[in-house]
């Protein structure tokens, strides 16, 4: 690719013919690429959406596309937080699904009948494939058409831009970041042709600039010191004008524009300080060099030596690119999420300077080897003598040779990044066995089809607010709290439930009408983010209301203060509700050659409670690999039985 | 006479030194009772909120038996020559805790906040059988603290609020936090704004370095190399300059990618900054000079360049594990 990138400056007869047709084929190329490396998980498991978010879009595209713009509007859901429904028309931002939705049709207009599903499993890698060709364009404007190539080369495997988007990772993410380098590029092509066309595109982020060019126009009507005298009164009264309002504004409290994650990226240490739910966030922490390392490889040096090269020859797009890639590292390295952001601007200074580097030695190559004939023009041919003046031919081949290992190296890196970190899609698990073969877990997906096939459509499932997405969108039944985590009450009342004996967690249940009750258990295939290690949030959560006062949080930790399932394990732990659905008839099972029986694989330990029955429930269906366990409620008993 | 009045005058001087020495003797021997205890300690708790034992007052006020008030004491090694980094921090909250509930609607001679320094009470720490500091334990009004009387820090933390809640547990007195602001950050900021503005000021006439690309192009190279090297999560979470590890040594890379250590940001930023120097160097090989000088610096730069990106490989590699490429060093 590097090669290709010399042999656009090399050409032959046919120069510029043959320009286009390496710039389309390396483009094309990239754009492929781009694709194609964000499939790992589709070819190893199937084509499904990731994660919990992207259920919940994937499940209101769906309704979108089927009941078109006007029902999606007015959708109040009542399958979610049963009793209490949500309305979702109103109170998200459509974007990714409008999207979505027109792909789909226009894909049916063309016959091509797709499945609105695998519209959104490779929605982003679509998205990622555009921005590879954004890119293109928008280093070509900032700089030239080879540091462009490059830059695209780039963008197209970058691992921190892949890591929320690959096939299923159906967010808001995906699509983002090509219209935000898309608005870059309209807003660079407005600052260099001046005119107002580009810019109106643009307009919405970069309102400054309309502003601009009524300055320019004013100031070529009006004389100069009587444009000076009005540009400062009106600059200070709107700064003055802007600077009362906000602080009258904030002191009344109509707007609080200074939340907690706010200033937390203007103060690092505010969160750490002030706020602990928002530094717990593990995509809020701050990020570490071997961080920066994983996800960029060569770029976190070539990026300083990219913007060495833009001050060296300063124009009004260089200062742009300069601005985003200063205060995009600053605010990546005060929060991880934020490398999404900055991976961009990283590509593109990063092309810069290879390009730079590049088409400098690779001509001295040229020079210094068997002079070819008819390459350059001649005026090119001078400036080349001129500049590679001291250069042997040998320092470059070298160079040469150096930066296309590097640039080997950074694929190879990218490659296995990508494929070992960023593809799993959590619903379909995978393990490795003992001779090296993968394990498929389909728990999950085993379990919703099964509610969907085997309980009535008006079911009601708890569980706890982790898997309410995947359930409405896949089991399509009714469940009292998901990821959307508004009603705290709700979800208390639910942790209450989980925490408590099972008499009590009856009583809640009635209350709450549920039909069928959902736990995730790893015990038996080690599966470490199962619900008995989420537990003690649901006992928190569930001690923090009112209704929720006799669940105390200590009652459940060991004498010693630990929080343990064997025999030591507190009673108030060994009787609730949610050990005993977890742990029902898994006294009797030998999980692990040379440990008794009941010997959970997560937490290490021969389970404490072994032989018990459920008086309330009844099991109604566990996975082949016991990651997931449903249970029916069972009715009131007949009087006087 | 006088001589009779003067024996007497005498004895009765004597008689009442010794009152006095046995009185001063008897006193520690049987304690105080309970209302001059409480006395003394609503006493110390008007001067200062959070009362600070030695080793014969604790025996006095937290250990011996007539009580009916509880005390939540911490016990803490806070000379700088003990070294103990987060004691410094479990005081402060511990004081704001104390502070808010002196100046509280629920302060009563109910509950009061002392703390004992390993250095003031060493015979604390052996009788309650402590290693460790800080430690924030609960002595109720009647009987011996339990096990839930000691504060976990470990799960809870030691913030004001987890304080204020173990509090609130134990005792049934609710402490609502009150922290003083903190205008450091708003003086530190003021004044540097000042010193800029004073600064420009000064060199009102002339501004021209604020225009020198040069200035500015090395401010951002540098800003940036102090981000990617991870600069700003050692402001964040704080990490130790170096490591012992294990065989005895002095490791200077965290072992895991989950964490880094002073030194090692400084190491990785030498590193980038090398092979970008090296870059520099190759691209301005070219500018118009002798030629031997441009060759040197051409091969000056391609050393650097594939030097130190193979020492970055392997500085990676030693913290990833599985990380399958290296090159030129294992």
């Amino acid at each position: 690719m590097t090669l290709d990138v010399g042999g656009v400056a090399r050409g032959l007869l046919t120069w510029e013919k043959q320009e286009h047709l390496v710039k389309l084929a390396i483009l094309i190329l990239a754009a492929v690429l781009s694709f194609a490396t964000r499939l790992f998980s589709v070819l190893r498991f199937e084509s499904v959406i990731h994660e919990f978010d992207p259920y919940f879009n994937y499940r209101t595209t769906r309704f979108l596309a089927e009941q078109g713009f006007y029902k999606f509007h007015n959708w109040f859901d009542d399958r979610a937080w049963y009793p209490l429904g949500r309305i979702i028309g109103g109170t998200i931002y459509p974007g990714l699904m409008l999207t979505s939705a027109a792909l789909y049709r226009l894909m049916w207009l063309l016959n091509v009948t797709i499945d609105i599903r695998n519209v959104c499993v490779f929605l982003a890698p679509f998205f990622s494939s555009l921005t590879t060709l954004v890119t293109y364009a928008l280093t070509k404007e900032i700089h030239s058409t080879g540091a462009g190539l490059v830059a695209a080369a780039l963008i197209s495997i970058v691992p921190g831009y892949i890591s929320r988007s690959v096939a299923g990772s159906y967010d808001n993410e995906g699509i983002a970041i090509f219209c935000m380098l898309f608005t870059y590029y309209l807003w660079i092509k407005a600052v260099k042709t001046g005119t107002i066309f580009w810019s109106d595109h643009a307009l919405g982020t970069f309102g400054l600039c309309q502003i601009h060019a009524f300055v320019d126009y004013l100031r070529s009507r009006i004389p100069k010191d009587h444009f000076d005298l009005l540009f400062k009164t009106l600059v200070s009264s709107v700064l003055t004008v802007l600077f009362v309002v906000g602080t009258l504004l904030t002191l009344t409290g109509k707007v609080s524009p200074w939340t907690g994650r706010f200033y937390s990226l203007l103060d690092p240490s505010y969160a750490k300080n002030h706020i602990p739910i928002i530094a717990s966030v593990s995509e809020h922490q701050p990020t570490s060099w071997s961080s920066f390392y994983f996800d960029l490889q060569i770029l976190v040096f070539l990026f300083p030596a990219g913007l060495y090269f833009c001050f060296s020859k300063l124009t009004d797009s260089n200062i742009f690119i300069i601005l985003y890639g200063v205060t995009s590292i600053y605010f990546a390295g005060v929060m991880v999420r934020l490398m999404l952001v900055l991976a961009p601007v990283m590509c593109v200074l990063s092309g810069i300077a290879i390009s730079h580097l590049l088409a400098k030695y690779i001509k001295s190559v040229d020079a210094g080897g068997s002079a070819k004939q008819g390459v350059e023009s001649k005026r090119q041919h001078k400036k080349l003598e001129q500049q590679t003046g001291g250069v042997k031919s040998e320092v470059a081949i070298g160079f040469v040779g150096v930066i296309t290992l590097m640039l080997i190296v950074y694929t190879l890196h990218c490659t296995w990044v990508t494929s070992e970190a960023y593809s799993s899609p959590s619903i379909v698990l995978s393990a490795r066995s003992h001779d090296g073969g993968r394990i498929i877990f389909d728990d999950f997906r085993e379990a919703y089809y099964w509610l969907q096939m085997n309980t009535p459509e008006d079911a009601r499932i708890m569980s706890w607010w982790d898997y309410g997405y995947q359930i409405t969108a896949m089991a399509n039944r009714t469940i009292l709290v998901d990821n959307n985590t508004w009603n705290n009450t709700h979800i208390s009342r639910v942790g209450q439930a989980m925490a408590s004996s099972e008499e009590k967690a009856y009583e809640i249940m009635r209350e709450l009408d549920v039909d069928y009750v959902l736990v995730i258990f790893g015990g038996l295939t080690g599966y470490s983010s199962d619900d008995i290690n989420k537990f003690l949030w649901m006992v928190r959560i569930g001690g923090s209301t009112d209704r929720g006062a006799h669940i105390r949080e200590k009652d459940y930790y060991a004498a010693n203060g630990e929080f343990r399932v064997d025999k030591e394990g507190s009673p108030t732990l060994l009787n609730c509700l949610m050990y005993k659905m977890c742990y029902y008839r898994f006294g009797q099972m030998y999980t692990e050659g040379g440990k008794a029986q009941g010997y959970d694989r997560v937490r290490a330990a021969e389970i404490g409670n072994k032989d018990f029955e459920l008086d309330v429930l009844e099991e109604a269906y566990t996975t082949e690999h016991w990651l997931v366990r449903i249970y029916k409620v069972k009715d009131l008993p007949n009087r006087g039985v | 006479m006088k001589l009779l009045h003067k024996t007497l005058l005498s004895g009765l001087l004597v008689v009442a030194i010794f009152a006095i020495y046995a009185a001063a003797q008897a006193k520690p021997k049987t304690g105080l009772s309970l209302s001059e205890k409480v006395q003394n300690l609503v006493e110390m708790n008007m001067k200062k909120p959070l009362l600070r034992f030695n080793g014969p007052k604790f025996r006095e006020y937290v250990k011996s038996a007539p009580r009916n008030y509880s005390m939540i004491v911490m016990l803490t090694a806070l000379a700088p020559s003990r070294q103990c980094q987060i004691c410094r921090h479990a005081h402060d909250e511990f004081a704001i805790v104390a502070n808010s509930y002196r100046f509280s609607s629920t302060y009563s001679n109910k509950l009061f906040f002392a703390m004992v320094d390993f250095d003031d009470g060493s015979e604390v720490f052996q009788l309650l059988r402590l290693n460790t500091a800080p430690v924030f334990m609960h002595f109720p009004a009647k009987g011996k603290p339990k096990g839930a009387d000691t504060m976990d820090i470990h799960r809870v933390g030691f913030a004001a609020d987890s304080i204020a809640k173990f509090v609130a547990e134990r005792t049934d007195i609710t402490i609502r936090i009150f922290r003083p602001p903190n205008y450091s950050g708003t003086v530190a900021m003021i004044t540097l704004v000042a010193l800029v503005g004073s600064f420009l000021y000064i060199r009102r006439n002339n501004l021209e370095f604020l225009y020198n690309k040069n200035l500015w192009g090395a401010i951002a190279v540098f800003f940036c190399f102090a981000m990617i090297s991870g600069q700003m999560w050692n402001h964040i979470r704080g990490p130790p300059l170096v490591h012992k590890s294990q065989n005895g040594g002095v490791a200077y890379i965290h072992g895991s990618s989950q964490g880094q250590l002073v030194v090692e940001t400084y190491i990785v930023m030498f590193l980038n900054a090398m092979i970008v120097l090296g870059m520099i160097l190759l691209i301005e090989s070219g500018t118009p000079k002798s030629h031997n000088k441009n060759r040197i610096m051409a091969m000056t730069g391609l050393v650097l360049l594939t030097v130190f990106f193979s020492f970055l490989l392997s500085v990676f590699r030693s913290k990833a594990q599985g990380y399958p490429y290296s090159f030129l060093f294992k």
